[in-house]
């Protein structure tokens, strides 16, 4: 048999969740006294599934705790046999999987899993996306008072941003903090989650709706300083000082870059 | 020291458990090794321990993923991200498997045995003289663990290593615990393969531990270095000289100290091992 038919008969049976060689593979193989060519065929039958189950339960341990191993395992495996590997590393075996979920349950039930599935691959995301250095308190202090309208700035690199429904993060805290498990609940209100990286530390905080459009309509849609202030502008004269308040938060958590227009 | 294999001494595979402890403790390792893959990232931690444990500590790359023969095209992308890791490291030398990990259709993540074959040797010769073209510095390949045996293999697994080094210029890593698991799955004799290979070839030596599953053996990598591997250890030492010697863990993690324990036990055997024996294979 020719090294790429021999090849693509082994990928079939390792990807095939039966465990059966085509008799054609069998014959290929010699067995020894220790070890038979079915047991062989086994070891890396099992090896195959067991080391991608362990990444998906490391990057889902919220989903994982929610389902139990055996109902995990079983939308895991129903996930790999839609969406095997394509990514040399397995640091990306799971980027589907919540998009994975809405296919694959009834809506009611995908939805609150898949909003936990999202947000858990966000903190991923943010573990190990690229450096950069936020701008900081120091540095807006510096800044002349003719520059403050013009001021721009965009989000660092990190920051992940998941729109929740249900109250995913507290599955998720609980997880992390290995308390009882609360039960899904839809949320009374959406809420924003942001999620970044502070220097090698993973945070995240929840925004209440006027913050998140403030801080998406700065950091996302480019509006400068005085643009900010002017959409508080139903505030009256609390709008600069609400601006500059959740600016200064911005800033101490580290989610912000400058932008200097063109 | 032995200066044509740059002898690095006694070095221990890094991984993340430990980053805390080595840059704590400073602890008596000659040097890590590293698994590319976990930092062929865009930032975050895993890039911030490697640059300061690399500033103190030489480091060796260590892939999983090149699939040397496979069935598919090198992936251009994954070379260029080794050489882009290279460049911030300065490794003492790059090296991956003798296997293939990935089909044609989908990645397998697994060090998957080739067919000793004729047609497998002229396939992974000329893909490795393409890697050593992009890496610019000759490609170390590790002998793998295996539990299948090809029927129509024409060669044994380490006629086949020493034709391929022979072919490629490849320099070859000797995992004496691999060579151990495969002799007693396959039925072959350890020292015959250790002792067949090009001595001069041999840039480094992997000790890990297995799992006994009573007729045969699997390369769990998740408990200490077992006694027939450590004499196996020793016998290739006495043949070679002083080899750069890593140990392996990659799961059950103990203390840092068990592992700076067992990695003074192959300090230990070493020295016994090569009183007497030439400094220089």
């Amino acid at each position: 048999m020719r090294l790429s038919d021999w090849q693509a008969q082994v990928q079939a049976y390792l990807l095939n969740p039966d465990a059966q060689p085509n008799p054609a593979l069998q014959a290929s193989l010699l067995g020894s006294a220790a070890l038979s060519a079915e047991q062989g065929l086994a070891i890396y039958h099992n090896a195959y599934r067991a080391r991608l189950l362990e990444a998906l339960r490391g990057d889902y341990p919220a989903v994982h705790g929610w389902l139990g191993d055996e109902e995990f395992d079983a939308l895991a495996l129903a996930y790999l046999g839609a969406h095997p590997s394509q990514h040399f590393s397995l640091r990306w075996i799971g980027a589907k999987l919540a998009d994975f979920i809405d296919g694959y349950l009834i809506p009611a039930q995908a939805a609150p899993l898949s909003e936990l599935a999202r947000l858990e691959w966000a903190f991923t995301l943010a573990f190990d996306a690229v450096d950069a250095a936020p701008l900081s308190l120091t540095q807006m202090a510096e800044l002349p008072a003719e520059d403050w309208p013009n001021l721009q700035v965009c989000l660092l690199p990190s920051v992940q941003w998941l729109v929740c429904r249900h109250n995913s993060l507290a599955l998720w805290r609980a997880c992390k903090e290995q308390g009882d498990f609360p039960g899904s609940q839809p949320l009374v209100a959406p809420e924003t989650c942001v999620i970044w990286r502070d220097q090698l530390i993973t945070r995240y905080r929840s925004l209440a709706a006027d913050e998140a459009a403030a801080l998406q309509g700065m950091a996302v849609h480019g509006w400068n300083f005085a643009e900010l202030c002017g959409e508080l502008a139903h505030l009256g004269e609390q709008a600069p000082v609400q601006a500059v308040s959740w600016l200064r938060q911005w800033l101490a958590d580290g989610l912000l870059q400058r932008v200097y227009p063109a | 020291m032995n200066a044509q294999r740059g002898n690095l001494g006694f070095g221990l595979g890094l991984r993340s458990t430990y980053y805390q402890a080595i840059l704590e403790q400073q602890p008596a390792i000659d040097w890590f090794e590293i698994v590319s893959e976990n930092y062929l990232v865009a930032g975050g931690k895993a890039l911030y321990f490697l640059d300061a444990i690399g500033e103190q500590y030489p480091l060796v790359m260590h892939g999983v993923s090149l699939s040397i023969g496979g069935p598919h095209e090198l992936d251009r992308d994954y070379l260029r991200q080794l050489k882009h890791l290279a460049a911030r490291v300065q490794p003492a030398w790059i090296s991956d498997h003798l296997c293939w990990s990935r089909g044609n259709a989908h990645q397998l993540h697994d060090l998957l045995p080739l067919p000793y074959t004729e047609e497998s040797l002229q396939h992974v010769a000329a893909r490795v003289r393409q890697v050593q073209d992009v890496i610019e510095r000759p490609l170390v390949l590790e002998n793998v663990s295996s539990y299948l045996r090809c029927a129509d293999d024409q060669f044994s697994e380490w006629q086949f290593l020493a034709a391929l080094s022979e072919l490629s210029g490849c320099e070859l890593l000797l995992d004496v615990n691999n060579v151990y698991v495969s002799a007693r799955n396959h039925g072959f004799d350890a020292w015959t393969f250790i002792s067949s290979l090009p001595k001069q070839r041999i840039r480094q030596l992997h000790l890990a531990g297995h799992s006994d599953y009573g007729s045969y053996l699997i390369d769990t990598h998740d408990q200490p270095v077992s006694d027939p591997v450590w004499q196996l250890y020793q016998r290739t030492l006495q043949h070679l000289g002083p080899v750069s010697t890593l140990l392996e863990r990659d799961d059950h993690f103990p203390d840092l100290d068990v592992l700076l324990d067992e990695l003074n036990t192959a300090r230990r055997f070493a020295a016994q091992a090569l009183q007497g024996s030439p400094q220089c294979a």
